[in-house]
């Protein structure tokens, strides 16, 4: 049950060297809604839709794993440090609670 | 004649204020999640009956006055050299009154580099946010900042 969401990977600095701890954010559009809320105007219950958990792949190992509850906002952001260790891919693999799994990846390349 | 003019002017605040209250105050009819977890029950399920020590290495950055409750940025940061024999574990972040007590579980490894962790959570009302600290030697650490919160952002 994949579908198409915005997300989005940033490293800070934008130029890195091997070795380097630099700081990774992953931000995705997701509605985050806790199941608690209402509708305005049809004063009905909105359905939980949350994500469940956060996972950074770095060349096939796993670096972060998270657990999230319903309090994140909407449109998360997640960042953390990662130590760079050579040519590869960051694969964020995120799940929600109604079983949507989704995966964005981008390409590492330290410079000198 | 002065006193007399400020007495009013205060009895208009408090009858504005009084006025707003009960609207604001709509907890009790709200429906309950599944996953609803006191604050007590949240610490004990992490740390399995240890008691967390407060210490200077963590360092919590969320705002004082939090203006809408729906977005507030959270910032952990806990000094430790993240080698293989010490390193920080993972990283809770709590807030004492939502009605899930725990917002995110962080999962850290050695490869991070620095353990820091930051994002944005939802407050229901003016209460506590704390960073529950767990190191690779099994200690827990704790840091713990009151948040005000103008507008509740979880309902």
């Amino acid at each position: 049950m994949a579908q198409k969401r915005k997300s989005l990977i940033k490293i800070k600095p934008k130029k890195f060297k091997d070795g380097e701890v630099v700081k990774v954010s992953f931000m995705v559009m997701h509605p985050m809604a806790t199941g608690t809320t209402k509708n305005k105007k049809t004063k009905e219950l909105i359905p939980a839709k949350f994500i469940n958990s956060v996972k950074f792949n770095y060349n096939g190992k796993e670096i972060t794993n998270m657990t999230v509850w319903e309090a994140l906002s909407t449109n998360p952001v997640f960042t953390t440090y990662m130590k760079i260790n050579g040519k590869g891919k960051l694969t964020v693999t995120y799940t929600d609670n109604t079983g949507e799994v989704n995966e964005k990846s981008k390409k590492i390349k330290p410079k000198g | 004649m002065m006193q007399r003019r400020d007495f009013f002017k205060k009895l208009g605040v408090v009858a504005a204020v009084s006025a707003v209250a009960p609207v604001m105050s709509f907890a009790g009819d709200k429906p309950k999640s599944k996953n609803a977890m006191s604050y007590k029950t949240a610490v004990d399920a992490i740390t399995g009956g240890k008691t967390p020590k407060k210490s200077s290495k963590v360092k919590l950055k969320v705002p004082e006055i939090a203006e809408n409750g729906a977005v507030v940025p959270v910032t952990v940061n806990v000094e430790s050299p993240m080698t293989s024999s010490d390193y920080v574990k993972a990283i809770h972040i709590l807030a004492s009154k939502n009605f899930n007590a725990r917002c995110i579980d962080v999962n850290l490894t050695p490869a991070n580099g620095k353990a820091m962790f930051s994002t944005r959570i939802k407050l229901g009302g003016t209460q506590e946010v704390s960073a529950l600290i767990e190191l690779s030697n099994g200690d827990f650490l704790i840091a713990t900042q009151s948040v005000k919160v103008t507008i509740g952002g979880c309902g």
